[in-house]
Order: structure tokens, then sequence, then C-alpha cells
């Protein structure tokens, strides 16, 4: 786990990502590194174009200009399904779920893009569809196990608690063993006892081969996990390095409080 | 193995029906069926893929002139002409949804039912292709190795065939991982973005495939009506399917299934007061969709949530 800063062969590099609604500026200018098996965090106060920069990563934004490669391969403008499939997947801020869908169907869904079936397979239930479907299976019983949902698995999503479904939302964009994860507030309206939980799920992940780039406004939750932390403040970035660092650094205080230190 | 039982009995059932019933029942029956798998087409492109399309009525009319202008004007069989109109529907369908699906969800409604309105007019303004508003009367009988189906029985077997295909089609598609992926699509466009799924090839697929059988079920119509004028084109059958639709409960495909069977039945079944049936119907409709917005299915699917929260709440953290 090499954390630190910025260095050439990082998993993910964005530079320069630059972006403007109308003529106001929400991102102007910010690189961000992610090196392999490691968790990255932004923070930022509201407003200070975390959102922007990952929806423009992910591909949910066009970016004005900059540059986004995962493995030196380049992501920058790519349809999101695309981008999903280089291997860069994302979770969503307002929890996302096929709520109708039980929770098995929500995590093969997210799986079945990446396997080498085609809709005729899908139609006559072919001896490669059984085949893929069962790995499939697999992979989600094994994230199913890792968020302790088990009993759930046959149940339409729809019943579960909010913090509940930000487990499934983590899970299934883990389905496709991307390269990385995006994870917008992943802790953003859950109760403390879920905080640590899904946390703790975050750690164990890293540390079997995961790499994560998070932004969440629950600054304990971040300086608890991350390998490296970027500030980002009116669409710069402001500190970046260890979480005990950009904790220290009175300018993070400022930004946040609008106070000099 | 029970949802079989239940399919083998109603199949066998309704093919029982010509044996007991009059040729004035087994008319309507034979429409209640080509209803039924229009009303199940659309259930794949608004229910399963969240696309409110009325061309579905373009595809109805369609694939009615197609089917009788191959056998009329070419010269070709009654199954050459249904093979046809499904291919026809299928590639105008795919015209039409690539264009439509380059815009919001909302303008998808407002391009198919321009497209249904462009549909009749040239059904009535063609004169030399459809014959104008007269129409083409007295199509011949489908053949099929030296049988005629010109009596009504035989055409209700026919319809009957061709709808326990078209269903099983339908259901296949609806219950593999695409029907799964559409309702995921429906529910979470986003979030299927995310997950690498790509929506268009998908919603087009669920738009072809339904365009396809309705064509067919056009087809069989007009063969079982002995002719194709342009009020195959009329606004009351997409407001009949949508009906169907709704009642039986948007994406559930047994739901709607019942419904368009039951939808069909129901007017029929008013006769007894001619002056008052339609109001009736209109009645059951509103208290209908006043008691249970969601259909039958949502409805039934709401109840088993429900229960599901209570028996977990009974033994939950």
């Amino acid at each position: 786990m090499n954390a630190g800063p910025a260095a050439a062969g990082d998993l993910l590099q964005v530079a320069g990502l630059r972006k403007a609604y109308q003529g106001v500026t929400a991102v102007a200018g910010v690189s961000i590194n992610v090196p392999e098996h490691s968790i990255v965090g932004i923070i930022g106060p509201n407003g200070s174009g975390k959102s922007t920069i990952i929806d423009c990563i992910t591909g949910f934004q066009a970016a004005d200009a900059g540059q986004v490669l995962l493995d030196g391969q380049e992501l920058t403008g790519l349809a999101p399904w695309k981008i999903a499939r280089a291997g860069l997947t994302r979770t969503f801020q307002t929890v996302r779920v096929y709520d109708q869908l039980t929770l098995m169907d929500n995590l093969l869904v997210a799986m079945q893009s990446f396997d080498s079936t085609h809709w005729l397979d899908a139609l006559l239930r072919t001896r490669r569809l059984r085949r893929e479907e069962g790995k499939a299976r697999a992979r989600a019983l094994e994230l199913i196990a890792l968020t302790d949902l088990g009993r759930y698995t046959d149940m339409p999503v729809g019943i579960l608690s909010y913090g509940q479904k930000k487990l499934v939302a983590l899970a299934s964009s883990l389905m496709s063993r991307p390269r990385l994860v995006v994870l917008d507030e992943p802790v953003a309206g859950v109760n403390p006892t879920r905080v640590r939980e899904i946390e703790e799920a975050i750690r164990v992940l890293r540390d079997a081969g995961e790499t994560f780039l998070v932004v969440e406004h629950n600054m304990e939750f971040i300086m608890n996990l991350c390998d490296h932390v970027v500030v980002v403040d009116q669409g710069l970035k402001l500190v970046e390095g260890l979480p005990a660092e950009v904790h220290a650094d009175p300018r993070v205080l400022e930004a946040y409080l609008g106070v000099r230190a | 193995m029970k949802e079989l039982a239940w399919v083998v009995l109603a199949i066998a059932s309704l093919a029982l029906l010509p044996l007991v019933a009059s040729d004035y029942v087994i008319g309507a029956a034979i429409t209640a069926l080509t209803f039924t798998v229009a009303a199940a087409c659309l259930n794949i492109v608004f229910g399963y893929a969240g696309l409110l399309s009325f061309a579905q009525l373009a595809f109805w009319g369609i694939g009615g002139y197609c089917t009788a202008l191959i056998v009329v004007d070419a010269g070709g069989s009654f199954w050459l002409g249904l093979l046809a109109a499904a291919a026809l529907c299928a590639l105008l369908s795919l015209i039409v949804g690539w264009a439509a699906l380059r815009l919001q969800r909302d303008s998808f409604v407002i391009v198919t039912l321009s497209f249904s309105l462009l549909a009749f007019m040239v059904a009535r303004d063609w004169v030399d292709l459809t014959r104008g508003p007269m129409g083409l009367p007295g199509l011949p009988a489908p053949q099929l190795f030296g049988l005629s189906f010109g009596s009504i029985h035989a055409m209700y077997w026919l319809a009957l065939g061709f709808v326990v295909l078209a269903l099983g089609l339908l259901y296949t598609l609806a219950t593999s991982r695409i029907g799964i992926t559409l309702r995921a699509i429906k529910q979470n466009q986003p979030l299927a973005l995310a997950h690498g799924i790509a929506p268009s090839p998908y919603l087009l697929l669920a738009f072809a495939v339904s365009a396809a059988l309705t064509g067919m079920a056009g087809g069989v119509q007009v063969f079982y009506l002995k002719i194709v004028d342009p009020t195959m084109f009329d606004m009351y059958y997409a407001q009949a399917w949508l009906i169907m639709v709704i009642i039986g409960g948007a994406g559930s495909f047994w739901g709607v299934v019942a419904a368009g069977i039951v939808m069909s039945v129901l007017p029929e079944m008013l006769r007894f007061s001619n002056e008052l049936r339609m109001v009736i119907y209109g009645v059951i409709l509103v208290v209908v969709v006043l008691i249970l917005p969601q259909g039958v299915a949502g409805w039934w699917r709401e109840r088993g949530i429900t229960r599901l929260r209570q028996s977990l709440s009974g033994d939950g953290p």
C-alpha cells in the first residue's frame, strides 16, 4: 500500500479537471491520483465541487477540460456505462438500488454486462448462461456475506432500511470486480452503528485488494478510513496528505469554518 | 410447476370453448385473444421498460394492412403475410424508437403518438396502396396444408395457437435476465449506467419484439374480421390496451394477461343493458383505478411487501 503523494503509475490519474455551469466555475483545475489498493478521500465544504469532480470522473457529467486515466487507459469523455465496463464503478449520494428487484437480482444485474453471454443465451438459457450466472451468483453470495445481508437474499431490497440499501449499493458496485470504485457519500444519512459497519466493510475490501475514491462529509469516517485525503474548496485542491496532516492544517479549518485560524 | 399447471389448464379450457359457445361468443373471444397479446406487448414496453408507447396502435394497423396486402396484392400466403408484418413492424419500431430514445422519456409519448396518427393518415390517403377509406374487404380464409381456416371455429383455434406462441415468447423475454435488466433500467437508469448497462439496445429490443408481435396480432385480427380499413387505427384500441396494462398492473406479466381477458369479456357481459353498458364499464374502471392505483398485481405485490416487513420487524434487530 503506497498511499502517499501523487506519483506516476498510480491506478487512477485525474489531471487538470475543469467544469463550469453556465459560466459559474464548479471545478477549476483539479488533479487527483489514486494508488492501487488504497483509499483516497475527498472532503470539502458544501458546494466545493466534490460531487462535480466524481461526476466528471465517472462520465455522468462531461468535463470542460482535463484528463482521466485508469491504469493508463483514457476514460475522458466516455459514456458512464463504458467507464463502468472499463473497470471504474460508482455509488450515489442519494442511495440508488433497484427497489423492486430482489437483493440477488440487484447484484446479478450489476454483473451481467461483464460476462461473455448474449441475448440469445439469455432467451434460450444456454449452458454458457448458466455457467456465467453460477459465477456471478458465487460472487454475489461473497458480497452478501461480507455485508451481512444474507437473510434478505431473495427479498425485494425496497424493504431494507436506508443504511442497508447503502450496503447493497456498495456490494453491487463491486460485483464486476472493478479496478476502482468511487463512493459518493457512502455514510450520509446513515445511523452511527451502520457507519461503523460500512467503514469496516470498505476496510476489509481494501485489504483484499480493492481501490476506493471516497467523497464524504463525515470527517471522522474519512480520517479513520483513508490512506490519503484531498481537501477541495471553491473548485480547487486546497491541501492533500495523510489524514493527520490534513486534520492539523489551519487552512482546512478556515475553509470549513470561514475563520482565520 | 404450479404456474405451468395453470397455463395448461387455461389453454385446454380455451381450446374447448368453441364446443360450447355460440359463434358470437367465439368472435368476441378471438378479439379478446388478439387484444391480450397487444396488451402484453404494451406491458413489455411500458410496464417493464418504462416507455409509454402509443405506437402499438400503428403496429397493430400496419400489421393488419401488411398481412392483407401480401395476400391480396402480392399473392402470398397468410403465413408469409404475418411474417412480413412482424418484420416490417420491427424495422419501423427500430427507426421510430432510435429517434424517440434520443429525446426525453416524456417526448417518447408524443413521438409514438404522432407515428400512430401518421400511420392512420397513410392508410386513409394513400389510396393506390391501401384503397383509402374503403379498405380491403373480403379477405380470403388462411390455408395450411390444404386445410382452410374458413369457419369461425378454425379461426379461433388459429388465434389461440398464435396467442400461446406469442405469450410464450413474451414470457420467456420477461423472465429472462433481459426482462430483469429492463426492469432495472426502468427503476433506476443512472444506476444501470453505473453497472455498465447501455440502456438503448435493451429498450430497442423490447420495443421491436412488442412491435413485431402486435403487428402479427393485427394480422390475425383482420383475417378474422375479413376486412382491413383505416378504423384499425382507432384510438379506442390503444386506450383499451393501456387500460388492461394499468388495471392488471404494469410490469406484472400474468396480471396484464388476466386483465386482457377480463377487460375484453366485461363489456360483452354487460350487454344485458345496452344503454348503460359503457357507463357501467366506465364506473368499474374508475372504481378499480381509485382503489388499486398500481393495478391488481401492484396491490398484490404491496400486500406481500407489507407482510414481509411485519414478519421482519417481529424477529429483526
